[in-house]
This record gives C-alpha cells, sequence and structure tokens, in this order.
C-alpha cells in the first residue's frame, strides 16, 4: 500500500517547517501571549475582587449610616420625651410653687383675718364692756327708784344688744 | 418533506432498474481505455504529487519545484519536465536530462510515481527532497498559524489588556480553550514549559485538517491523511515525552512497583514498559491518520459513485448527483468536527503522555487521577473509532 509508506522526503520538510514553525511560536508566540491572558485574567479577576470590596464597603457605609440615623432618631425621640418630661415637670412645679404661694398668701390672709377678727371681737368686747358699764350705770342710776323697771331695762338694753349684733 | 420522499423513491426505482438492465454490460466494459479506474482515481487524491491543479482548471496543474540528490549531487528542475503526459489514450513519461543526468518518474515498480534516475538504462532511486503537493500544504499550514499566532500576539502588543474581538478573538478563545482546559488542567504548575510545543501542534493540526478540507488549491492536500506528517508529529511528542521525563518515569519503566518475580530475574513487566513507551506515539501516529484519510476517502468514494452510476444512463446518474452531493456534504460537515476534534486529541493524549513522565516521588493520588483520565480519554477515543467506523 502506497498510503502506508514513509516518504523520506515529506518526513524531512516536515520536521524542517514545523521546527521553524515551533522556534517562531515558542520565541515570539506562545509564551507571551499565555502570559497576556493571564496577566488580564488576574485584571478582571483583581477588578472583580475590587469591585466586591467597594460594594462591601459601600453596603457597610450605607448600613452605618442607617444605623446613625435610626440612632439619630431615637435620640431626637428621646429629647423630645426628656423635653416634654421637663415641661411637665416645670409646670407642675411652676404650679406646685405657685399653690404655696397662694397657700401661704391664704394663710396670710387667714392670719389677718384672724388677727381682725380677734381685733374685732376685742373691740366688740370692749364696746360689750363699755356698754356695760353704761347700762351698769344706768342700772346703778335706776335702781334705786324701781326693781321692777331695773329689770325691765336690763332686758330692754339686752334686746337692743341682741338686735345691734 | 412527502415531496422529497417521492423524488427519492422514483430516484432509487431507475437506479434499480437501470442497475438490472446494464449490470452484465458493465462487467465486461471494466478495463477498457476511457474507463474509470477507481482505485487509482482515490489513490491519486489521497497520496503526494509533484503538481497541484489549478482550482476549476481541470487538467491544468500548478508544476512545484523537484529537488533531488542523485549520484553526481544536487538537481533542482521543474516537475513540468516529468510529469507524465496524457496524448490521447497514451500516456507518456517523459525523460528529463539535467547536467548529464537523465530523471523521469517510474511507471512500475516500488518507486511508482516518484523521480527516478536513469543510470545505465534502469531506474536508480534518489533521495527526494522536492516540494511537493504536501510540502506546499505544509508550508501555507505553517504561514497561516503564525499569521493566527502572531495576529493574537500584536493585538495584545498594540492594545495592552483589552480582550480582542471578531476573528482575532476566536483564536484566542480557541488558544484559551486548549490552554486551560487541556494543558493547564493536566500538567498544573509545568503547563508554561510544555505549553509551546502542545499548543503549536494543536494549531498546525486543526490548521491542516481544515486546509485538507477545502477542495481547491490552498487545500485539498491530505496532509494530515498522510503517515509521514502523522509520525512526524507523534516522533516529536514521543522526544519532548523522553527528553523531560523525570527519575521517577524512568525509574517505573526499569524497576516498576511490581512483585519481584515480575522484574527478576526476568524482566517481564520492563519490558512491558519499554514497549508501552513505543506503543503512545504509534498510536497516535495512526489514530490521526486513520482519521483523516477515512474521512478524505469516504468523500472521494461518493463523488466517484456520481461517474459509476453515470454509465447507467442519464437518470441514473442525475438522482445519484443529487443523493451523493447530499451525503459529502454532511460526510464533509462532520469531517470539520472531526478535524477539530482529532487535533484537541491528539494535543490532549500528548499532553497527558508528557504529564505521565512528569510524574515525582509517590505520588499515589495524583497517579489515581491520572489513570482515571486516561480511562476517560480512552472511552472518548473508543466512542470516536466506533464513529469514524460507522
Amino acid at each position: 500500500m502506497e498510503l502506508f509508506k514513509l516518504d523520506f522526503g515529506l518526513t524531512f520538510w516536515m520536521f524542517i517547517a514545523f521546527a521553524i514553525l515551533f522556534l517562531i511560536l515558542w520565541k515570539k508566540g506562545w509564551p507571551a501571549i499565555i502570559n497576556q491572558i493571564d496577566a488580564r485574567a488576574d485584571l478582571i479577576d483583581k477588578g472583580v475582587e475590587y469591585a466586591q470590596n467597594a460594594k462591601t464597603q459601600l453596603d457597610n457605609a450605607r448600613a452605618e449610616a442607617e444605623q446613625q440615623m435610626a440612632e439619630a432618631r431615637r435620640q431626637q425621640a428621646d429629647i423630645l420625651r426628656e423635653a416634654d418630661r421637663m415641661k411637665s415637670q416645670i409646670i407642675e412645679e411652676a404650679r406646685q410653687a405657685a399653690q404655696k404661694a397662694a397657700q401661704k398668701e391664704m394663710d396670710q390672709a387667714k392670719v389677718a383675718i384672724e388677727q381682725a377678727r380677734k381685733e374685732a371681737e376685742q373691740n366688740l368686747r370692749d364696746e360689750v364692756s363699755a356698754f356695760a358699764l353704761d347700762i351698769a350705770g344706768k342700772v346703778v342710776r335706776n335702781q334705786m327708784a324701781d326693781d321692777k323697771a331695773q329689770a325691765r331695762l336690763v332686758d330692754q338694753l339686752l334686746d337692743e344688744m341682741a338686735s345691734k349684733n | 418533506m412527502k415531496q422529497l420522499k417521492v423524488i427519492i423513491f422514483l430516484i432509487f426505482a431507475t437506479l434499480t432498474l437501470n442497475a438490472a438492465a446494464s449490470s452484465a454490460p458493465a462487467e465486461t466494459k471494466e478495463h477498457k481505455e476511457g474507463e474509470l479506474d477507481l482505485k487509482e482515481v482515490i489513490f491519486e487524491h489521497l497520496s503526494d504529487r509533484y503538481g497541484w491543479e489549478v482550482p476549476f482548471c481541470h487538467g491544468r496543474t500548478i508544476h512545484l519545484p523537484i529537488i533531488v540528490w542523485g549520484h553526481d549531487g544536487l538537481h533542482v528542475f521543474s516537475s513540468k519536465r516529468v510529469l507524465p503526459v496524457h496524448e490521447g489514450h497514451e500516456t507518456v513519461y517523459p525523460v528529463y536530462t539535467d547536467s548529464n543526468t537523465q530523471f523521469t518518474i517510474a511507471q512500475d515498480g516500488p518507486k511508482k510515481g516518484k523521480v527516478v534516475e536513469i543510470v545505465d538504462g534502469k531506474e536508480v532511486p534518489v533521495k527526494d527532497f522536492s516540494i511537493t503537493k504536501n510540502v506546499l500544504a505544509i508550508w501555507i499550514s505553517v504561514i497561516v498559524v503564525l499569521v493566527m499566532a502572531l495576529s493574537v500576539r500584536r493585538f495584545h502588543k498594540r492594545n495592552g489588556m483589552k480582550a480582542p474581538r471578531k476573528g482575532v478573538g476566536a483564536i484566542e478563545a480557541l488558544i484559551v480553550f486548549i490552554y486551560d482546559g487541556v494543558i493547564k488542567s493536566t500538567l498544573g504548575a509545568k503547563a508554561k514549559k510544555f505549553a509551546p510545543y502542545l499548543l503549536t501542534v494543536f494549531f498546525f493540526i486543526f490548521v491542516s485538517n481544515l486546509l485538507g478540507l477545502m477542495v481547491v488549491f490552498p487545500g485539498g492536500a491530505n496532509l494530515t491523511g498522510n503517515i509521514a506528517i502523522t509520525l512526524t508529529l507523534a516522533v516529536m511528542t514521543f522526544i519532548v515525552t523522553n527528553l523531560f521525563g523525570t527519575k521517577h518515569y524512568w525509574k517505573d519503566i526499569f524497576w516498576p512497583d511490581v512483585p519481584l518475580w515480575l522484574k527478576f530475574p526476568l524482566p517481564i513487566m520492563p519490558l512491558i514498559e519499554i514497549f508501552g513507551i513505543f506503543t503512545k506515539p504509534a498510536a497516535l501516529t495512526v489514530r490521526l491518520f486513520a482519521n483523516m484519510m477515512g474521512g478524505h476517502m469516504i468523500v472521494i468514494v461518493l463523488t466517484l459513485l456520481i461517474f459509476i452510476f453515470a454509465q447507467m444512463g442519464a437518470g441514473v446518474a442525475a438522482g445519484t448527483s443529487v443523493i451523493s452531493v447530499l451525503f459529502s456534504l454532511f460526510m464533509l460537515l462532520i469531517d470539520v468536527l472531526v478535524s477539530f476534534i482529532q487535533a484537541y486529541v491528539f494535543t490532549m493524549l500528548s499532553t497527558i503522555f508528557i504529564s505521565l513522565a512528569q510524574e515525582e516521588g509517590h505520588k499515589h493520588e495524583e497517579k489515581k487521577a491520572d489513570d482515571a483520565e486516561a480511562h476517560q480519554i480512552a472511552q472518548e477515543v473508543v466512542a470516536e473509532a466506533v464513529k469514524a467506523a460507522n
């Protein structure tokens, strides 16, 4: 079979041609191409990693910001509540102070009234005693004339006093 | 669809009728002049020649230079001087005289179709370094591979880290496919050391296979279906494998881990291992050669069917033409696939043979993985063979 015979010239040329092809591509082709492809793959890997990191950082930052916002809102609410509490406390205190002051005033007034009443009582008593002295004077004067008249006089005077008060 | 069935049925009907009518005279006509010698045609297309047919001009030939080393030194002349000329029914074999030495093409004998020297009226074989069709095809493949690889390199140089698109991108994708998928995954850290050789092998075979499928001039040579080419490639893998083999590899060959009686006093295992060194390139040679030659042969035979059935009448010829062309087209499409698969398989097996010779120490785990891989490849190859056989 002709097909299974090894042709010397063809083998020779094949070897030469393949050797030349291999040498050229070995020196100028494949290693450089592979290095470039590897370098690009590295670059892409790094890019992806960088992007992932950036995304994680962004996510973190966003979460942090949200947390801070929530914190701020909470603080705001706290402050408002505190203010509210303080407001009512102040009002309460003021009311209490006012009450105290009013009480004091009232007490003073009471004391003054009491004093006035006592003074009035004293005055009344002084007057009654003056009246009594007056009456006693008149009784003493009328005593001599008639006992009955005396008694009538006393009654009359007492009635007068009662109607007066 | 229905129409197609009817047409096919009609074709077969006429075909069988005519065949029945003309089978008897066809046998008697077989060896007449002008008759088609099928074997000759097939082998003419499959084997190497001194000329290359001009595209779409049957009978016109591109005459390639003949370079021979005769008894008195080097001779270079055009193959136009010696190629046989068809004059009517006669074929004339011209004799060319180049500085007192006569050359012609042998008509018979072991050197049939080759250039021989005539010394004292006898045909004497010469050392033939001619730029034949296949040699030219090798150089065309080399140039195509160079252009492909260097275009990627040039793109990288010009565009930095940018990824190429379109054609250059496709070539790069192929490089990455082979480098990452085959070389790196098998050889690991040593991938870069052997990648230049393996990538060259892959691209050379791939380009040669595809060029071989083209029917006209820059293609059409049955390059990878020639045993000289596949053997040279396999021998180079053999050299790379054994030249860079580790100590452990050689130890495994001459003193493998088997019971003592298997290697001493009768070196049974070492003999088998040494035999194995040589069967690997042989398998590489034959696989590529047989696959590619088979593909070419099937397409040629399918085309020749037209000429065989043409003797039975115009109707049959027309019918056969349609079927032959459809089948040839189908086979050529399969051959495109086979072209890639064979280049891939050759590269993968070369990678595995090299990696087997790169073993260090007793890494049983690794060996197991390699075995599994080899097993997988063996299965693939068997599947391939079954497909090729079909």
